[in-house]
């Protein structure tokens, strides 16, 4: 199914790195690594963004999508933004995570109000939803008309898009450094598309929605207690 | 916030565990009577079951050790412990010994455990640790349902399995899902999600375990769960220092979405290079929470 130019336009819109979500204050772990002088060049970082993406997004936000899309109602929805709000484990991971979505949701229910981008704000608004940014871009996706694969690799990407931003910034990195990450990471993304897909032809998506690395989770709760932080995550 | 999962999974959830041919079971009801728990209610069969139980300190807590006479999970076995511990009572369930997964070429040995704690019950649930041997998958799901007043601890450690060249993660697939809900004071409004726990190691799907993100060079891993309405500012405060002195690279963070029905969600992930070294930050969690809300002395099991 190809989306509609209108479809396309949207999904421009809301995973451009300059939609205002606040993701440009978010390391989602990255710098707890930075501060532990592990993360110093294009090769570390590359290396760790890869990590992420093969853990956190795909067992997390790419399963979330998929689900999102394989909803028959939207009380289903309702189900998955608390199980993925639920299984983040570091508390600035679920608060982030809450935070750009409800920001994503609101821009989006203004620009594309959808019946169940609507509810879904409705449901934030009265405090009975969390509105994680997963599955609000999934319900947004989803009413724009954009095909599930090309949901997930958009929301992969501009997530690693603005983490390689970040770390220019934060470690730094220079810009060109930064476009080939991005340029590297594409592969990164295919996969996540590809891996998220099989576990749910295997049928256990949701069984193994949130299992992180370990590793990965601790720097992200160690990242509450960190002193002199840039990033919020 | 809501959501208890959709009706439809849970029923053919529930249906499936039913139906299920169980390698062994064990179904344990915990009671409390004069300030003692006992086991008002217990049924075994296959290969698990329980040795006699102990009263470890005065606090009439009760203690249950699982024992599995098979000595290992097998391919394609399926395991079931069914914990009630009801209002009041209290009670500490361990295992004799490590949990050994051997070769699973029949498909993953699987674990479901169902544990639902009354008002005011205490479950401390410390197994000793998971070894899953080369070719080896296992899979495990815990799912608990807790009053609001009820106190819940649960204490995993994965090591790094076991194959006979001595290599470390040789085995196939290791997943851990644990769900906890939180049921509603008032029986017509829905139980609530608290957290879901998830661990899943797959050696051959990671490029390098044990490199960054993953293992950090470390070959165990630790899952500690505390859920409980009096986690409060002050006992985080304790628990964190107590992980800072630990001989484990850990991380604390308060879990869950919210405080449903006012439960409080604290989660400490370790990774370690042994299984002392974890098991010695989960007991000083588990004898610091004793001391505190019960005055109890710590949690000593004897094993022999």
């Amino acid at each position: 199914m190809e989306p509609s130019l209108s479809g396309v336009l949207g999904l421009m819109q809301l995973t451009d790195s300059a939609l205002p979500t606040g993701a440009f204050s978010h390391s989602l772990g990255f710098e707890t690594y930075m501060h532990a002088e592990q993360l110093e060049d294009r090769e570390s970082f590359s290396a760790w963004l890869e990590m992420f993406v093969d853990q956190q997004l795909t067992h997390t936000d790419a399963l979330a999508v998929r689900l999102v899309y394989a909803a028959e109602d939207f009380e289903r929805v309702e189900d998955l933004d608390d199980l993925v709000t639920v299984q983040a484990l570091p508390r600035q991971i679920r608060e982030g995570g809450i935070t750009m979505g409800g920001r994503l949701l609101s821009i989006g229910a203004r620009s594309y109000p959808g019946e169940w981008v609507q509810r879904y704000e409705q449901g934030v608004v009265e405090e009975r939803l969390h509105g994680h940014q997963a599955t609000v871009w999934g319900v947004l996706a989803r009413e724009l008309g954009v095909p599930e694969d090309t949901a997930v690799a958009s929301h992969v990407y501009a997530t690693v898009i603005s983490l390689t931003q970040n770390a220019v910034r934060g470690i730094p990195l220079g810009q060109n450094t930064g476009q080939a990450v991005i340029r590297d990471a594409q592969h990164w993304v295919g996969r996540a598309v590809a891996v998220s897909r099989d576990l749910v032809a295997q049928g256990i998506a949701e069984e193994v929605l949130g299992a992180v690395a370990p590793g990965l989770e601790i720097a992200q709760m160690n990242h509450e207690r960190q002193r002199a932080r840039l990033f919020m995550s | 916030m809501h959501g208890a999962g959709s009706a439809g999974a849970r029923s053919s959830r529930i249906r499936s565990l039913a139906e299920t041919e169980w390698t062994g079971q064990l179904r344990l009801g915990v009671a409390e009577r004069d300030g003692r728990s006992y086991a008002a209610r217990q049924f075994h069969e296959g290969a698990l079951r329980v040795l006699r139980p102990h009263y470890l300190d005065h606090s009439g807590q009760v203690t249950y050790t699982v024992i599995n006479p098979g000595g290992a999970y097998f391919g394609a076995d399926a395991y079931l412990l069914d914990v009630v511990v009801e209002r009041g009572a209290s009670l500490a369930l361990t295992t004799q010994s490590a949990t050994k997964v051997y070769r699973t070429p029949q498909g993953p040995a699987t674990q479901e455990m169902t544990v639902r704690l009354g008002p005011g019950s205490v479950l401390d649930y410390v197994p000793d640790q998971l070894i899953v041997y080369r070719g080896g998958s296992y899979i495990q799901r815990t799912r608990v349902d807790m009053d609001p007043t009820a106190s819940l601890v649960l204490a995993e450690i994965v090591t790094p399995g076991w194959s006979p060249s001595g290599e470390s993660f040789a085995y196939d697939e290791l997943r851990m899902r644990t769900e906890v809900r939180v049921l509603p004071p008032d029986p017509a409004a829905r139980p609530r999600r608290l957290v879901v726990d998830q661990l899943r190691i797959r050696p051959d799907a990671h490029g390098d375990l044990t490199g960054v993100g993953f293992m950090e060079g470390r070959s165990h891993t630790g899952q500690l769960l505390l859920a409980d309405a009096r986690l409060d500012d002050d006992l985080y405060e304790r628990l964190t220092e107590l992980v800072d002195a630990s001989d484990t690279h850990s991380g604390i963070t308060r879990a869950g979405a919210g405080e449903p029905y006012g439960v409080r969600c604290v989660c400490v992930r370790s990774l370690a290079d042994s299984t002392e070294a974890v098991a010695a930050l989960h007991r000083a969690v588990v004898d610091e929470l004793h001391e505190r809300w019960r005055g109890q002395a710590p949690l000593r099991l004897r094993k022999y």
